[in-house]
């Protein structure tokens, strides 16, 4: 089965979507941190999408052939330095979430609205 | 010449060592070293601001210069705009590191690491030629503002601020990834050169879509309505010296970023449209809800973040109006805000260091023994209100001739702004009135973040206040700033040069003809503006004198609930409202464009 060439990118507007849609309705700290992680999927999709193509290796040369196809490295280097920016600040959400919970006793949003007006 | 990388690796390098020593060393070595390495940062940022008046350079990394058309390095450009904005955040920084000296709490030894690391990335964003770099400037000066935004870690409030601030920041990031991702596949470029050639003359749905979801990413971080609602609550929470950091350059950063972007790479694409007007429509919106909700504060971190706001608004309606004047006056109303908001925060710093409150209500009458923190706060207030003999007078008298009708934008935000401070200061130093309504936003428990059990308040605290303050004024009467400003803004909008640059190396500035200014009717404007300040404060804080019906100030100052709920403390909500701004924005451009 083959799919259409722009397939992806649907795929990454609806995931793009499904995380908003968490983050705003999110009724637990946790449950949000992972809806941003969904929305940061998107972005490995498109990026992927962006670079892929058919029929082609990975971008490591050794061992192919001279003017083999091979998929774009530059959105594959983009994508890890996402990867890695966003585990540092997924890390740093969920450190706050645990200590949201340790001094705040809660971990809903609904809850921790000490900042208002 | 140093080298320009140097003004990301040294705070990098500082940084690192003092996190992996931070138990080993004692306190004033940090302090020192942290200082000594802000003020290096801001030498070479100022010499390469001196150097770019005359020369725009650029840097490529590990020596990687284009071949042909095709950029095949990663570069830093080094131009007049780009190297002030840094000078600026290697300043602030500095001040914001003296002002710790010794007695701020440190957060278990990150707070200098952390300073530092946001330093490092705010220089790199300032003069970054390349969109990805951008991005990651942009994240990294982001994760080290969350962690330094929830530094008091064992109250939940900073916690809930660092955390509404981490949410919204971080969709803002995704939708600029979205973006870059967008322009990476229509161009196959990265650097912002290559991208402003190939795109041209080309305005097709691809590039408008990249262009809203770029844009969107940049204002949140610029705290443009109704991108703006995590601001007041990351300010509230946020220890002072980083509340400076934060007013005085980071959110300006933001929207340098969604300048730079349209100056290099949409400025092709979207000449002779009226893209430009959004900027000014959001800017004017922005700078009128900031200042109404800064009249309605009590909280004294959360008055000044939403008078960030509202300037903050008022810079990009300078952006939009898209003229060489209007930039030139943009960039003197960049460093003389940033100034004197950060003197306005020390000022508070010093009030919560002593009372250890922020609410206005309940300093009430206790500062009429700051003898020296008084008029400070006092001076700052007229020089928000842009008054004469600050820069920013100086500033909307470059601004507002370019478009008349921006003279009553920036008479009431001003106005308001300055009316709040100056209100506050009424209160507080000289005891006039009575105490104000009380607020639920200024209840905000605040633990003292410094660890000086006499609470005494010393040279080292208020000299901060007193540079940022004075340096304002000097700034407002030195002839010198609006011929920098003029030569940086002509370099920043000439994209040709800036092609030149990347391509050739470096492109020799044109020098600017001096403008005859309407200086005389600026002045009268900026007297009006501090005189109008001044009467609204009293206004509001004698309103019990004043019959019923003419108490205004005060109705703006106490009933403005429905509104206020609006900042609800949910980061949901939050980013509701950055999904419907982005939607808007969308329809607005693609209305405009095709």
């Amino acid at each position: 089965m083959s799919f259409p060439a722009d397939y992806p990118y649907f795929v990454a507007a609806w995931i793009l979507l499904c995380g908003l849609y968490g983050i705003v309705r999110s009724r637990h700290l946790v449950h949000m941190v992972i809806s941003l992680t969904v929305v940061q999927s998107s972005t490995y999709v498109l990026l992927l999408a962006i670079g892929f193509r058919r029929a082609a290796y990975a971008p490591v040369f050794a061992g192919l052939p001279v003017g083999a196809r091979v998929v774009d490295p530059i959105v594959q280097a983009l994508m890890l330095t996402d990867v890695v920016v966003e585990t540092t600040v997924v890390a740093l959400l969920l450190a706050m979430v645990v200590k949201a919970h340790e001094k705040g006793g809660t971990t809903s949003p609904d809850d921790l609205r000490f900042l208002r007006g | 010449m140093p080298s320009p990388a140097l003004l990301v690796a040294v705070p990098l390098i500082v940084a690192a060592l003092l996190g992996a020593l931070r138990r080993l060393i004692p306190r004033w070595t940090a302090d020192l070293l942290s200082i000594l390495t802000a003020a290096g940062n801001l030498t070479m940022a100022c010499w390469w601001t001196a150097h770019a008046l005359h020369r725009t350079q650029v840097y490529w990394f590990g020596g990687w210069f284009p071949r042909g058309r095709m950029v095949l390095g990663i570069g830093f450009t080094m131009d007049g705009y780009g190297c002030a904005l840094a000078a600026l955040a290697a300043l602030l920084t500095t001040l914001a590191l003296i002002y710790s000296w010794k007695h701020f709490e440190s957060g278990g030894g990150h707070f200098h690491p952390l300073m530092l690391v946001f330093l490092a990335a705010m220089s790199g964003f300032a003069v970054s030629g390349d969109l990805f770099n951008l991005f990651v400037f942009f994240e990294l000066m982001s994760t080290a503002a969350f962690a330094l935004c929830g530094l008091k870690t064992h109250e939940p409030a900073p916690l809930a601020g660092a955390f509404n601030f981490a949410v919204t920041n971080s969709v803002a990031a995704f939708l600029m990834l979205t973006g870059i991702a967008f322009l990476y596949s229509a161009t196959g470029a990265l650097n912002l050169a290559q991208l402003g050639q190939a795109l041209a003359g080309r305005h097709d749905r691809l590039v408008l879509a990249a262009f809203v979801f770029l844009t969107t990413g940049f204002l949140v971080k610029a705290a443009e309505f109704p991108f703006h609602f995590w601001l007041p609550d990351a300010h509230a929470v946020s220890p002072t010296p980083v509340c400076v950091l934060f007013s005085g350059i980071m959110v300006q950063l933001g929207l340098f970023g969604a300048m730079r972007l349209y100056a290099t790479v949409f400025q092709g694409c979207f000449a002779g449209t009226r893209i430009p007007w959004i900027f000014v429509v959001i800017g004017a919106a922005t700078a009128l809800w900031g200042a109404m909700m800064c009249f309605a504060e009590h909280h004294l971190k959360r008055l000044l973040a939403f008078s960030t706001i509202s300037h903050t608004g008022l810079m990009t309606l300078a952006f939009g109006l898209w003229s060489k004047a209007a930039l030139a006056g943009l960039f003197i109303y960049l460093v003389g805000h940033g100034l004197v908001k950060a003197g306005l925060f020390f000022c508070a710093g010093i009030l919560l260091h002593r009372f250890e409150t922020m609410s206005e209500p309940a300093l009430f009458r206790r500062g009429r023994a700051l003898h020296w923190t008084a008029p400070l706060w006092f001076l700052g207030g007229l020089g928000l209100a842009g008054a004469p003999g600050f820069a920013l007078a100086i500033a909307e008298a470059h601004v507002t001739p370019v478009a008349p009708w921006t003279e009553a934008i920036f008479f009431i935000a001003g106005t308001l702004t300055g009316a709040a401070v100056l209100r506050v200061g009424l209160r507080v130093f000289i005891g006039l009135g009575d105490a104000g309504p009380v607020d639920r936003s200024a209840t905000v428990d605040e633990k003292p973040e410094t660890n000086d059990p006499g609470r005494l308040v010393n040279t080292v605290l208020y000299f901060p206040a007193l540079a940022c303050i004075g340096g304002c004024m000097v700034l407002g009467f030195w002839n010198g700033i609006a011929g920098i400003a003029r030569a940086s803004a002509a370099s920043f909008v000439n994209f040709s040069g800036y092609v030149h640059m990347v391509y050739a190396g470096a492109t020799v500035v044109a020098q600017p003809a001096p403008v005859q200014s309407a200086l005389l009717k600026g002045v009268l404007w900026a007297g009006l503006r501090g005189v109008a300040a001044a009467a609204v404060a009293l206004w509001a804080v004698l309103h019990l004198r004043i019959p019923r019906p003419l108490r205004w100030p005060s109705h703006l100052e106490g009933s403005m609930r429905p509104v206020r709920e609006l900042q609800s403390g949910h980061p949901g909500d939050y980013v509701a409202w950055l999904t419907l701004g982005c939607a808007l924005l969308g329809a607005a451009v693609f209305w405009l464009a095709l």
